[in-house]
């Protein structure tokens, strides 16, 4: 016990500001991961109090401990498991009467009790006062401390009421008291357990009156069967004596003993309308909710596809420009100049490197507008409005999102799935948003669409477009008709906290977090993958050329290509070129242009041989000054950027043709002629067609397929790799052949 | 009576908590407790889901889910 002293645990109800007083307690010393095998996230810092050291779990936001969610399973399996010294369960204090709920749950677990009365200013602002001394008294002198977290007001009080707390053992000692029916069965229930050596008798019993499934099976397996009939017994006892079940007089129990706690300690005093009442009436109104919904997500799809854009640049240009001369003037310093050696570390670990990194931006604008978007309490909002649309494929309303954003990059989509409370429609809408075609597939269509197509690759782009949704909107109809059948549906059953002004240091910490172990999970797989790619395009197989010195017509890479080449037969591609460039697009979507100008016109195929050859003497000091440069460069589009989200909405309208803003003038575009050339012989109109819906649909690349892993484990990301390569080869086949019987194309 | 019939404004007392399992639990934790009052506040723009008043604090239910409380006259 003595080991376990020194944890403290952070509970309480979602939106009560739990993550500000988190942060408020351990500052920077804090470490963000995932609860063992499950897909919530788990924050744990430490915080010195004193001279001692103690380390702060923040449990996943709940309302209750039932057996029926993760989260709620998580927190309580860490309480009672875990025994921590204390727990301090955060109570929004202008929500006093139902945060209390969870508090007498906590209660019955028999651990030491720390209340932090959050927001108080809130509370007050709304007429609410609470006697704090006699909520404590009548709480069994349990520290009540009041807090304004995200100012800081009270975070002393909270450190002395919780280095009172670890050190004193014995726990509370009021109890919520039951209907006469329970009450008379509690106590020869818990002698019972007690006898048969199971821990917290009145906790057990309760939950077993209650019919917690985790519990009974838990107290069955471990021998306590008579315990089990014991408690069927007293529920049938319950029934007939009241006519109510055991379920419902034990949650009415609560809510009287709250209704008693509450009488005499807050005291309401009228007030109007508040500000946040008002703006709700706007932003859910019948008529003007819905188009600001579709505003905002249009907003936020519009930073991080285009807003971030340069900085995703900026971050290229750096890792493989600047990072890549330096590597390689190093290594000419020790001699390496040219040899394999510096080509794996350029071409296979720097771009896996960059591959990683140019994310970074990305993510942190995702996360930066799902954090103002869920911390002002429009999150719930929008999915209020958007529910009943969304669950006509059996989705929540809280999908929407991460579709959408799936359209600008499908790596933020799979992590914006975040924002779903429950596991299996995390697990569902992360599936299908790599369905959405993202930014990085575009260029592939518009290739082969002006290649094939002229001026008509606009219908092929659009089509590309609606088969993706398509697609997406099937398999979510199969996930949710098929595997998840038996599963009820998700009740909706939603709170929609008061607005309030978003915290930005609390975004910023969550935005870092989140970023940062993108980039320690997620980056392994991305470079390793890097790395494959290149080893395959440096070793030859056709008996002649060197390592790292051989055409990729006689690499292991035009190897693979050639030997998966078949498969793609009657979809109407079989040549090397285009399964080649569909291998190098599992890495990353934006490489498959490249890559079938590299085979098909024949440049250098090696990414690091194109730096050597124009190899560029520069000073360390230019250097910098080109990063500086740069900078101020990207500064200027990111503001270019973000003004011109004006008249890209704008133009929706059609009709409408608003001058977007270009401060630096335009940059230059790939020159894809001899490109388009060369795809005219390899495709048919019709192949071409093919060609394009497999690229929409199979795999999205290596960092999706990573974050995928990162939020719901291997197995999934593994199904998802699966489902669809199969979905794409057997919609590619069926649009050549079906094109074929219609007579369309060769 | 059951709660989706309250009209914008009108409140109610809940009387009893249907359903079963995850949702009728759920339900009760959010504050559906039997003797509580709720009052009906607005309706999402596409008819559903339907935002409540409940011990103070905001809570949307889809039609189908108000179906199940029971509720009498305030």
């Amino acid at each position: 016990m003595a080991a376990h002293a020194l944890t403290i645990a952070l509970a309480g109800n979602p939106n009560v500001g739990k993550s500000t007083l988190f942060n408020a307690l351990t500052g920077s010393h804090q470490h963000v991961g995932n609860w063992p095998g499950k897909t919530v996230e788990k924050k744990e810092g430490s915080l010195r109090i004193g001279s001692d050291d103690i380390i702060v779990v923040d449990l996943p936001g709940t309302y209750s401990l039932t057996a029926y969610s993760i989260e709620e399973i998580i927190s309580r399996d860490f309480i009672l498991l875990e025994q921590p010294g204390a727990v301090v369960v955060v109570v929004d204090a202008a929500n006093l009467e139902r945060n209390l709920y969870l508090v007498t749950q906590l209660m019955e677990l028999d651990i030491p009790l720390v209340l932090a009365l959050n927001m108080i200013d809130m509370a007050r602002k709304r007429g609410m006062h609470i006697d704090v001394r006699l909520l404590s008294a009548r709480l069994g002198g349990i520290p009540v401390v009041e807090l304004v977290g995200n100012s800081g007001i009270g975070i002393e009080s909270l450190k002395e009421a919780i280095r009172g707390m670890v050190r004193r053992t014995e726990p509370g000692t009021v109890h919520v008291p039951y209907d006469d029916a329970v009450e008379a069965e509690l106590p020869r229930l818990q002698t019972a357990i007690d006898n048969a050596g199971f821990a917290r008798p009145r906790w057990s019993a309760i939950k077993l009156l209650e019919g917690d499934l985790l519990i009974t099976d838990t107290i069955a397996q471990r021998g306590g069967g008579a315990l089990v009939e014991a408690a069927q017994g007293a529920m049938k006892r319950i029934e007939a004596a009241t006519g109510e079940d055991a379920e419902t007089l034990l949650t009415d129990g609560r809510y009287q003993f709250i209704m008693g706690l509450v009488d005499g300690v807050l005291t309401r005093s009228t007030v109007g309308r508040t500000p946040s009442e008002r703006l709700d009436h706007i932003l859910t109104h019948r008529l003007l909710g819905l188009p600001i919904f579709l505003l905002m997500m249009w907003f936020i799809f519009q930073l991080t596809a285009n807003v971030s854009a340069p900085m995703v640049d900026w971050m290229d240009g750096l890792v493989n420009g600047i990072f890549g001369r330096w590597i390689t003037s190093v290594l000419s310093m020790v001699g390496l100049s040219g040899t394999w050696f510096e080509s794996l570390l350029v071409g296979g670990v720097l771009a896996g490197v960059g591959g990683v990194l140019v994310f970074v931006p990305v993510l942190m604008v995702l996360y930066f507008a799902i954090g103002v978007l869920e911390d002002s309490g429009y999150m719930a909002r929008a999915a209020f409005v958007m529910d009943r649309a969304m669950r006509v494929v059996g989705l929540h309303g809280k999908s929407f999102l991460p579709m959408l954003v799936g359209f600008g990059c499908n790596v933020p989509a799979v992590y914006a799935t975040r924002t779903l409370e429950h596991e299996t429609d995390r697990k569902v809408t992360g599936f299908l948003v790599t369905f959405m075609s993202c930014g990085a597939r575009l260029p592939v269509y518009v290739v082969v669409g002006s290649a094939l197509f002229g001026a008509a690759a606009g219908n092929l782009i659009f089509g590309m477009y609606i088969l993706g949704i398509v697609v997406a909107l099937a398999t979510a109809f199969i996930l949710k008709r098929g595997i998840y059948r038996n599963q009820p549906p998700q009740p909706f059953v939603m709170e929609l906290p008061p607005y309030r002004m978003p915290r930005m240091r609390d975004i910023w910490r969550q935005m870092s977090n989140r970023t940062g172990s993108f980039v320690r999970e997620a980056g392994t797989i991305i470079l390793a993958t890097s790395v494959v790619i290149w080893l395959l395009l440096a070793l030859p197989v056709d008996g002649q050329s060197a390592f790292n010195d051989v055409a990729p017509e006689q690499s292991a890479f035009g190897a693979v290509s050639r030997g998966m080449s078949p498969i793609f037969e009657p979809a109407g591609f079989a040549s090397w070129q285009t399964s080649g460039a569909l291998v190098s697009g599992l890495v990353a979507k934006e490489v498959v242009v490249s890559t079938m100008n590299q085979i098909m016109v024949g440049e250098s195929m090696q990414a690091g041989a194109e730096a050597a050859e124009s190899v560029e003497t520069t000073t360390f000091g230019e250097d910098l000054s080109e990063i500086g440069n740069s900078l101020v460069e990207t500064a200027v589009l990111t503001v270019q950027e973000t003004l011109n989200i004006v008249p890209r909405t704008l133009n929706i309208i059609p009709g409408l043709n608003v001058p977007e803003l270009s401060l630096l003038g335009a940059g230059e575009e790939e020159d894809t002629t001899a490109l388009e050339a060369s795809l005219v012989r390899l495709l048919t109109p019709l192949s071409a067609v093919a060609f394009t819906a497999f690229v929409l649909l199979y795999t999205p690349c290596m960092t999706t397929v990573a974050a995928m892993r990162q939020e719901f484990g291997t197995r999934w990301a593994l199904y998802q790799v699966v489902y669809t390569l199969v979905v794409a080869w057997a919609v590619a086949v069926l649009i050549f052949q079906g094109g074929r019987l219609l007579g369309l194309g060769a | 009576m059951t709660l989706d019939s309250l009209t914008c404004g009108q409140s109610a007392i809940i009387r009893r908590v249907g359903g079963s399992g995850a949702l009728r639990r759920r339900l009760m934790d959010m504050g559906l407790g039997r003797g509580v009052t709720i009052s009906m506040l607005k309706v999402a723009p596409l008819g559903d889901p339907v935002a409540y008043h409940v011990l103070g604090y905001q809570l949307s239910l889809r039609k189908s889910e108000a179906r199940l409380i029971e509720i009498e006259e305030a």
